[in-house]
């Protein structure tokens, strides 16, 4: 028997290419939780969540804007419900909104140069890139977070209702967004956008590990060492 | 400072470069072969070509001692090139993975080296007498990802890996035979194979690009996608280590680095120019770029003709090329190297990147 008549049409196609080898695998990654690799995210309940959120607006009415950008920043919303998460995002596009335009770079730098404001920062960016997205779906994308969140609902804020209502606020909700991108880029770096598509803390599965203990530390700005024209 | 020694080889991206001891040879990953250069004068001549895989060549090691040349291909093999009177032998190694092998380097003994691989294993390899073959044993528990970057501790038995599952490890590879017994140290005292000494995770979690043991062997330095370095001091086995310091920086990651003294890394990446860290185990910080500004960059003289000047004009409407950077690598740098060093102070180091260039830098 010649060794072209073993074939059976199965091994002459290409079909076998297509097996997923990985199903068969059991140690292989679409086997196991790959959410076990992180220390779990502490949860945060839509009552904290809530209390928070009116600390925050406090602080805004009392006109220090910069406490309220910290207090939100300090206490992001990883692992909650759905909710809760939008409405602290709402909270933090709010107090972004209040913040003028000429106040955004000396507070940013502030927050920046005090004792762990990198990672402040970073959370910043998070939510900004987060506000973005949320926006685009508003205004008719598939999911609608924000729609959803009705003010009497919830009882949150009415930025919800603000954003997703006509397409001149989304505009305009996006181009507060898009300036302190602008702003956070010029104190933090392209860093925090690496930091925004690599971290894991994003959809909330997780938290801090203990490693945040170690200190991070301020380091000299040169800004020449940075944004050459490649971008 | 003295400026760099540049070598733009050709137009293709290295993977990975690596010079003899007495740094007359340098072979450097290019495509499915590896090409060795030896240096005439200022320059370096391509004068051998190992081909012997037929996948792109992810990594190259040459045993500073014997010799003798480790490859590592996306074919899933590595190779070990016996250096010999007629030109370099290889032998193929029994690495046992079904995915590409993605990094590989001698132990410092040069008795095992090391592979990382996307089979979620490092398989360290040793020559058995018996056989006349280098076999391995695999790495496995619990790496959960792609081993992009290994690093050897100076006893040749403990072992750091960088993984796309965002975390740094530690392992003992441990090998009877061939290891003689470890000194007790901050690792571990009782070292059997696959002992997991360290697992680190930073903060934001990115892939880790490279990895390195300080000098002592007692520090341990990973960079990951996060454009972060951390640097952890483990203070004793099945302890919590006394300080874990990570530094984000504002620029891109880092893929490379390598440790000059104790308190001091240069690190290398999408920025296309080396960095400098300074600190220790209370702090550590971004201390500059080891790039001195300002000076054209010795390599793009040579690209600079008259042909290239029209073209502009056609194709640009300007003389002027702006598309240049401004930093002597033109693409992301891939590998660093310690160049010259003595007793763990690097006074000289080699970085090769995505660009075709070799170049040599004073620290």
């Amino acid at each position: 028997m010649s060794i072209i008549q073993q074939h059976t049409s199965s091994s002459l196609s290409d079909a076998w290419r297509t097996i997923n080898i990985d199903a068969l695998d059991p140690d292989s990654s679409q086997n196991f939780d790959t959410s076990t690799l992180h220390p779990p995210l502490p949860e945060a309940s839509e009552a904290d969540v809530r209390a928070l959120n009116g600390q925050v607006r406090q602080l805004l009415r009392g006109g220090d804007s910069e406490g309220a950008l910290r207090g939100c920043l300090e206490n992001p919303v990883y692992n909650a419900s759905e909710v809760a998460k939008d409405a602290h995002l709402q909270t933090v596009i709010e107090v972004l909104q209040s913040i003028k335009a000429s106040e955004m770079t000396p507070m940013l730098q502030r927050v920046y140069d005090s004792e762990g404001g990198s990672e402040l920062v970073d959370v910043l960016m998070k939510y900004l890139y987060k506000g973005m997205a949320g926006g685009s779906a508003s205004s008719g994308g598939p999911r609608t977070p924000t729609r959803n969140l009705t003010p009497q609902a919830t009882g949150f804020s009415q930025i919800g209702n603000r954003l997703g209502s006509t397409n001149e606020s989304t505009g305009a909700g996006m181009s507060v967004l898009l300036s302190w991108h602008e702003k956070v880029v010029d104190v933090a770096g392209l860093g925090s956008i690496q930091r925004c598509m690599t971290d894991w803390r994003k959809e909330g599965t997780a938290v801090n590990s203990w490693s945040s203990i170690g200190s991070t530390p301020k380091y000299q700005r040169k800004q020449s060492t940075m944004g050459n024209n490649r971008d | 400072m003295a400026p760099p020694e540049v070598h733009h080889l050709f137009h293709k991206p290295i993977a990975d470069h690596s010079f003899s001891a007495d740094r007359q040879t340098l072979a450097v990953a290019k495509d499915t072969s590896v090409e060795l250069y030896g240096r005439v004068g200022n320059a370096f001549k391509l004068k051998d070509e190992l081909k012997g895989h037929d996948k792109t060549v992810t990594s190259v090691d040459i045993a500073p001692a014997s010799g003798r040349i480790v490859t590592c291909s996306q074919d899933r093999n590595a190779l070990v090139w016996e250096p010999s009177p007629t030109g370099y032998k290889p032998t193929l190694v029994l690495l046992r993975i079904a995915r590409a092998a993605t990094f590989v380097r001698w132990s410092p003994s040069e008795t095992k080296f090391a592979v990382g691989s996307g089979d979620r294993v490092i398989a360290i390899c040793y020559f058995e007498e018996e056989n006349d073959w280098w076999v391995s044993k695999h790495l496995k528990k619990p790496i959960r990802s792609t081993i992009t970057t290994v690093n050897w501790h100076p006893n040749s038995v403990l072992l750091a890996a960088g993984s796309t599952d965002a975390h740094a490890r530690v392992f003992s590879s441990f090998i009877k035979g061939v290891d003689a017994r470890p000194e007790p140290s901050v690792w571990g005292e009782r070292l059997p194979f696959n002992t997991v000494c360290g697992e680190y995770l930073n903060n934001s979690a990115g892939w880790v690009h490279s990895v390195a043991f300080s000098p002592s062997g007692n520090a341990l330095a990973f960079a990951a996608h996060d454009s972060s370095i951390t640097v952890v001091y483990p203070s004793g086995p099945d302890q919590p280590p006394q300080a874990v310091v990570s530094v984000s920086t504002q620029l891109l990651p880092f893929m490379s680095m390598v440790w000059n003294g104790e308190d001091e890394i240069i690190a290398a990446g999408y920025d296309c120019e080396a960095f400098r860290f300074q600190g220790g185990a209370s702090g550590w910080q971004l201390t500059g770029t080891l790039e001195a500004k300002g000076r054209p960059g010795l390599g793009d003289a040579r690209e600079e003709s008259a042909l290239n000047m029209f073209k502009q004009m056609d194709l640009k409407g300007k003389v002027k090329d702006d598309t240049q950077l401004k930093t002597v690598h033109q693409n992301t740098i891939t590998t660093l190297r310690v160049y010259e060093g003595r007793n763990g102070s690097v006074s000289k180091f080699s970085t090769s990147g995505v660009d075709g260039r070799v170049v040599v830098w004073n620290t």
